[in-house]
């Protein structure tokens, strides 16, 4: 039985539903992130686990304990909010100590515990500093010691860097994977930034409007994303309208252009209309001959973003993203210039919506 | 530009002297008690006067006991308001503003008629409360009401409520722990400023102790008034400097807590 259980949990707001449907084992001492856009339902699933919020219906189970309906102060939750909610009133030290005060723990036992903690941020020496005296990635971090503190079942965590600015984001977001890793403790987090969701979490939940899109370890929603919303949503993708020619080889037509997608498509039928996507670093240009899914482009734009150089492709009337490498030696072709692209077939994805 | 400047400076002196010539004109009486000389022997006759002593430590009292009452009505009710029910704000405010459209002679009539023996059961008077300071401070309460809300509420919006609340239920804290430990020392100056601006008030009222037959210094004032000409005036510029005294002992407070905002930016 997994440690954390949320089964068939919905939550309505009159008559609008936030949730529907939700249903999700965590095991112990995973990282499981809800991404989404704001209002898929990400933050009240995650609220209705702090016991902010009742569900309408369902139940949500942490080690067995049915917790649906126990307060907050009872439910042996830590939680990290996007707006660091230290309390303002009180020292580093006792923010981090107070979840032990309350629980009327020894002094000497509170001053080991959260010497401990801050060891584990990095900040010993910040104790006696007031959060007002500390940059946001450091109240943030003393904000995820003091969730830390109790020793929490659960670890949840409200879009915590999205105060924060890029490069903190960055570096914060590696440290609390390795803090959760090193603690082994399971944790729920919550963002609305991709690239977060993929890099520190074990499983992607993909939200929208309230339902699960797809759920899976970040590499398998990157490359085989099942809907069009969750294609979109995760990296930047093509997507096309598309129609079968032959189910059978897998072969399908974006604006009579052929290409062979590497998918079971048996159970479609000729002439059926289908989604189809293509993520642009799968796209090349044809260096030398090449039989299967090469297309004929023109070149409409051409964006630098750094490491990597978009090109915006034309093919028949649709238009299509290539990413490629940013080098020095890089030789771009000219717009409006006429050019050949290829992609694998294992590239070309069809949607099943 | 300049002419504006000019017009502005003129209507500002104007406004002071409005104000403030009557109070010079208060003090500056209040030191000739002693033909042809000032002095201080109004202020030395009031200060000596037993009955003034008795009167101001009522009035203390009572505000004091005011103060007690107003906070623990009004900081958990405006703490719920902010928390729970954001729709419930406006109405809550225009009940604390009561006080600005109901006369304290009407609030003071209908007190003392409901609750002393106009409430009744099975025709016996219940509730017959005319006997006991409580209506006193209850009606001292409901004139505080829309300063001490006022502050309470600015306090509360300056900072997150709501996240602040979640995290200490998070971290197992009760209501208790949560009221004592986390709201109310972050309201600190807001709820000063209160305090100060309740104390200020009911210091000076006259009305609801008149009515209500209570020692105070309100009534106290006016009978001195009646009888004697250099010390009330002498007593009414001690009044002013004590209210002015709270309200810059609130700026005071206040100043300290814009400071604390400032370094965290």
């Amino acid at each position: 039985m997994a440690f954390l259980q949320i089964n068939n949990v919905s939550k309505s707001f009159g008559r609008a539903w936030a949730v529907r449907d939700f249903n999700l084992n965590i095991e112990s001492g995973e990282l499981v992130s809800f991404l989404g856009p704001s209002g898929c339902g990400k933050t009240t699933t995650l609220r209705m686990v702090a016991g902010f919020e009742t569900p309408t219906s369902g139940v949500i189970t942490i080690g067995g304990d049915d917790i649906t309906n126990k307060p907050p102060n009872q439910r042996d939750v830590g939680m990290v909010f996007q707006s660091y909610a230290l309390f303002p009133n009180m020292t580093v030290a006792g923010n981090v100590g107070f979840g032990l005060k309350v629980a009327k723990k020894p002094a000497e036992e509170i001053k080991k515990r959260v010497d401990e903690m801050l060891e584990l941020i990095h900040m010993p020496e910040y104790g006696e500093r007031y959060p007002h005296q500390l940059s946001g990635g450091q109240q943030q971090r003393v904000a995820l010691a003091r969730a830390l503190a109790l020793r929490p079942k659960v670890l949840l965590l409200d879009e915590p860097l999205s105060a924060l600015d890029a490069k903190i984001r960055v570096s914060l977001r590696a440290e609390i994977r390795s803090i959760q890793q090193k603690l082994g403790i399971t944790a729920i987090y919550v963002t609305h930034d991709q690239e977060e969701a993929l890099s520190l979490s074990d499983r992607v939940v993909v939200m929208e409007a309230g339902r699960m899109e797809q759920v899976g370890p970040p590499f398998e929603i990157y490359n085989f994303p099942k809907t069009t919303f969750v294609a979109n949503f995760v990296g930047t993708l093509n997507s096309a309208s598309a129609e079968v020619v032959d189910p059978a080889r897998g072969l399908i037509s974006v604006d009579g252009v052929q290409l062979e997608s590497a998918q079971d498509l048996k159970a479609m039928k000729k002439g059926d209309k289908v989604r189809v996507a293509i993520r642009p670093e799968r796209f090349n240009f044809v260096a030398q001959e090449r039989k299967a899914n090469v297309a004929d482009c023109t070149i409409e734009n051409i964006t630098f973003l750094g490491s990597i150089v978009r090109i915006q492709v034309k093919i028949g009337d649709t238009k299509f993203y290539m990413d490629t490498f940013n080098n020095p030696f890089l030789e771009l072709p000219a717009l409006g210039a006429q050019d050949q692209v290829t992609c694998s077939k294992e590239a070309v994805l069809v949607l099943n919506d | 530009m300049k002419s504006k400047n000019i017009w502005a400076w003129i209507i500002l002196i104007i406004g002071l002297v409005y104000f403030f010539l009557p109070l010079l004109a208060t003090f500056e009486f209040s030191l000739k008690m002693i033909k042809d000389r000032y002095t201080f022997e109004a202020y030395r006759v009031a200060f000596t006067d037993r009955q003034f002593y008795l009167n101001f430590g009522y009035s203390f009292l009572w505000a004091m006991l005011t103060i007690v009452i107003s906070l623990l009505l009004v900081v958990p009710t405006a703490y719920w308001v902010h928390w729970r029910m954001p729709k419930m704000r406006p109405w809550v405010e225009f009940v604390t503003l009561m006080p600005f459209v109901v006369p304290a002679v009407v609030l003071v009539f209908g007190m003392s008629r409901l609750y002393g023996g106009g409430l009744k059961l099975f025709g016996t008077p219940i509730l017959v409360l005319t006997g006991t300071p409580i209506l006193l401070i209850a009606g001292y309460v409901v004139l505080s009401l829309p300063y001490m809300f006022r502050a309470v509420d600015t306090g509360l919006r300056a900072i997150d409520v709501r996240t602040l609340t979640e995290s200490a239920l998070s971290l197992g804290a009760g209501w208790r722990v949560i009221i004592t430990q986390i709201i109310f020392p972050n309201l600190r100056t807001a709820i000063l400023s209160g305090v100060f601006l309740t104390f200020a008030i009911v210091m000076g009222e006259f009305t609801f102790a008149s009515l209500l037959y209570w020692p105070a210094f309100g009534p106290y004032m006016e009978e001195i008034g009646a009888m004697r000409a250099y010390t009330p005036q002498a007593l009414a510029v001690v009044s002013f400097l004590l209210t002015w005294g709270s309200i810059g002992l609130m700026q005071w407070i206040g100043r300290g807590s814009v400071q604390e905002v400032t370094a965290a930016h």
